[in-house]
């Protein structure tokens, strides 16, 4: 029986002449095999693999840019939220400041005309016994004006710039001021210091402590009947009787100041 | 067996290039190309062919085409790869990069041929065949790199400084 060996090299021009045929077959009438519901079958897992792959890398990379614009948001949210504490701390400033100064204007309704509100934007209370407004020259303010606080005196202007002023506080080791003790028909001296006294009563007054104290004008530059503290145990110098005081206005808790016209039309 | 290997490689990367999450220039990458490169070293030419024309039709199965041109291109392709590779004596980087060049272009060539003459309509235009001319090249390249760097880790002028380095 003859064998039929077919060459190798051979074979292969025709197995591509078969395939081309086959092609040609396929052109000409397309269908569905079951060649391709295999290689479907084969390919499959492969497929699902890469696609779950490719999922979670799509996910990392929206998660990614989600995170950076969070970041970013709560950035701006910080910044946001710094300027608002800002700002609402210079309103809280602001509306104390304007309490201040309406229960001032009611405290005093008696100096309505030409009264100058002063905000306080320093305050030595200690050392130099001042402090310095943000009113000057430009304001009205003069040297010698009188300074008052809700509860009472606090000093005198002693120096005007353009756009700002100096006061000095009744603690002040210069700062002196006539007043006399209410239901007293006496009038002394309030000097300053550290310890404010009230001298130069008449021998063998007899002052009770937690007298009030006003001014009486004597001095030419505040105006009778404003408080200036309250007296404490009086003591005898000699015949003089010398009464330390607690005064009445605190540096310290004031924010904004009212301003009186010079009683003598002080020259700036 | 290590070209068994790299035949279950390709096929496996060739079937991942079909999903959608992979960018349609590296889709175009045909890794069973390269394995006909890798066997035009250590088989005959005829053998090359025949390997094509499997690989071929293999790729056709997988790309949902008609099943026929592919393995035709495929002969082509190796056929011309090993005779080539014959002829110039291509070893080494040079070898990977211009075989992998020439299996690309052989193959895309014919494949363009032979759906021009059976009338049918291309699955990809010259965009496509500029594409798996590319990464299959680049594929060349990296797998040329990794050549070197295999041959270099196994080297025994390596083992020898590493000897020498521990005395």
């Amino acid at each position: 029986m003859a064998r039929l060996r077919l060459r190798s090299d051979l074979a292969l021009p025709i197995v591509c002449v078969g395939l081309y045929i086959v092609a040609a077959a396929q052109v000409r009438s397309p269908r569905g095999s079951a060649l391709t519901i295999a290689v479907a079958a084969v390919a499959s897992p492969v497929l699902a693999v890469v696609d779950a792959v490719g999922n979670a890398w799509q996910s990392f990379l929206a998660g990614r840019a989600d995170l950076a614009k969070t970041l970013e948001e709560l950035e701006r949210l910080r910044h946001e939220t710094a300027q608002l504490h800002h700002t609402n701390q210079l309103l809280a400033a602001e509306l104390l400041a304007t309490r201040q100064g309406s229960r001032l204007l009611a405290a005093f309704p008696q100096f309505s005309e030409g009264t100058v509100l002063a905000r306080v934007v320093a305050r030595d209370a200690a050392v130099t016994h001042s402090m310095r407004l943000d009113r000057g020259r430009a304001d009205g303010v003069r040297v010698d004006a009188p300074v008052l606080a809700e509860r009472g005196v606090l000093g005198r202007v002693d120096r005007v710039w353009e756009h700002g002023s100096r006061v000095q506080l009744l603690t002040h080791p210069a700062a002196a001021a006539a007043a006399k003790p209410i239901g007293l028909d006496v009038e002394g001296l309030v000097q300053g210091g550290d310890r404010p006294t009230m001298t130069g009563l008449p021998p063998y007054t007899t002052v009770t402590p937690d007298t009030p104290v006003v001014t009486t004008g004597s001095e030419g530059i505040y105006p009778p009947g404003l408080l200036l503290g309250s007296t404490l145990e009086a003591r005898t110098h000699g015949l003089f009787t010398v009464v330390p005081m607690q005064l009445a206005a605190h540096p310290s808790d004031v924010v904004v100041v009212l301003l009186l016209q010079p009683a003598g039309g002080s020259t700036p | 067996m290590s070209l068994a290997f790299a035949l279950l490689a390709a096929l496996l990367v060739q079937f991942a290039l079909q999903s959608v999450h992979v960018w349609w220039v590296l889709a175009a990458c045909q890794p069973l190309l390269l394995v006909v490169v890798a066997s035009s070293r250590r088989l005959a030419p005829v053998s090359v062919g025949w390997l094509g024309l499997g690989l071929g039709l293999a790729s056709d199965a997988i790309a949902d085409r008609i099943i026929g041109p592919g393995g035709i291109a495929g002969v082509v392709a190796g056929l011309v790869v090993a005779l080539t590779v014959r002829r110039f004596e291509l070893e080494g980087p040079l070898f990977w990069i211009v075989s992998s060049l020439l299996a690309a272009s052989c193959s895309e060539l014919a494949l363009t041929l032979l759906v021009a003459t059976l009338g049918a309509t291309p699955d990809h235009r010259w965009l496509g065949s500029l594409a798996v001319l590319a990464t299959t090249g680049t594929a060349g390249l990296a797998v040329a790199a990794a050549d070197r760097v295999w041959r270099w880790w196994r080297s025994p002028e390596r083992q020898r400084r590493r000897v020498l380095k521990h005395l």
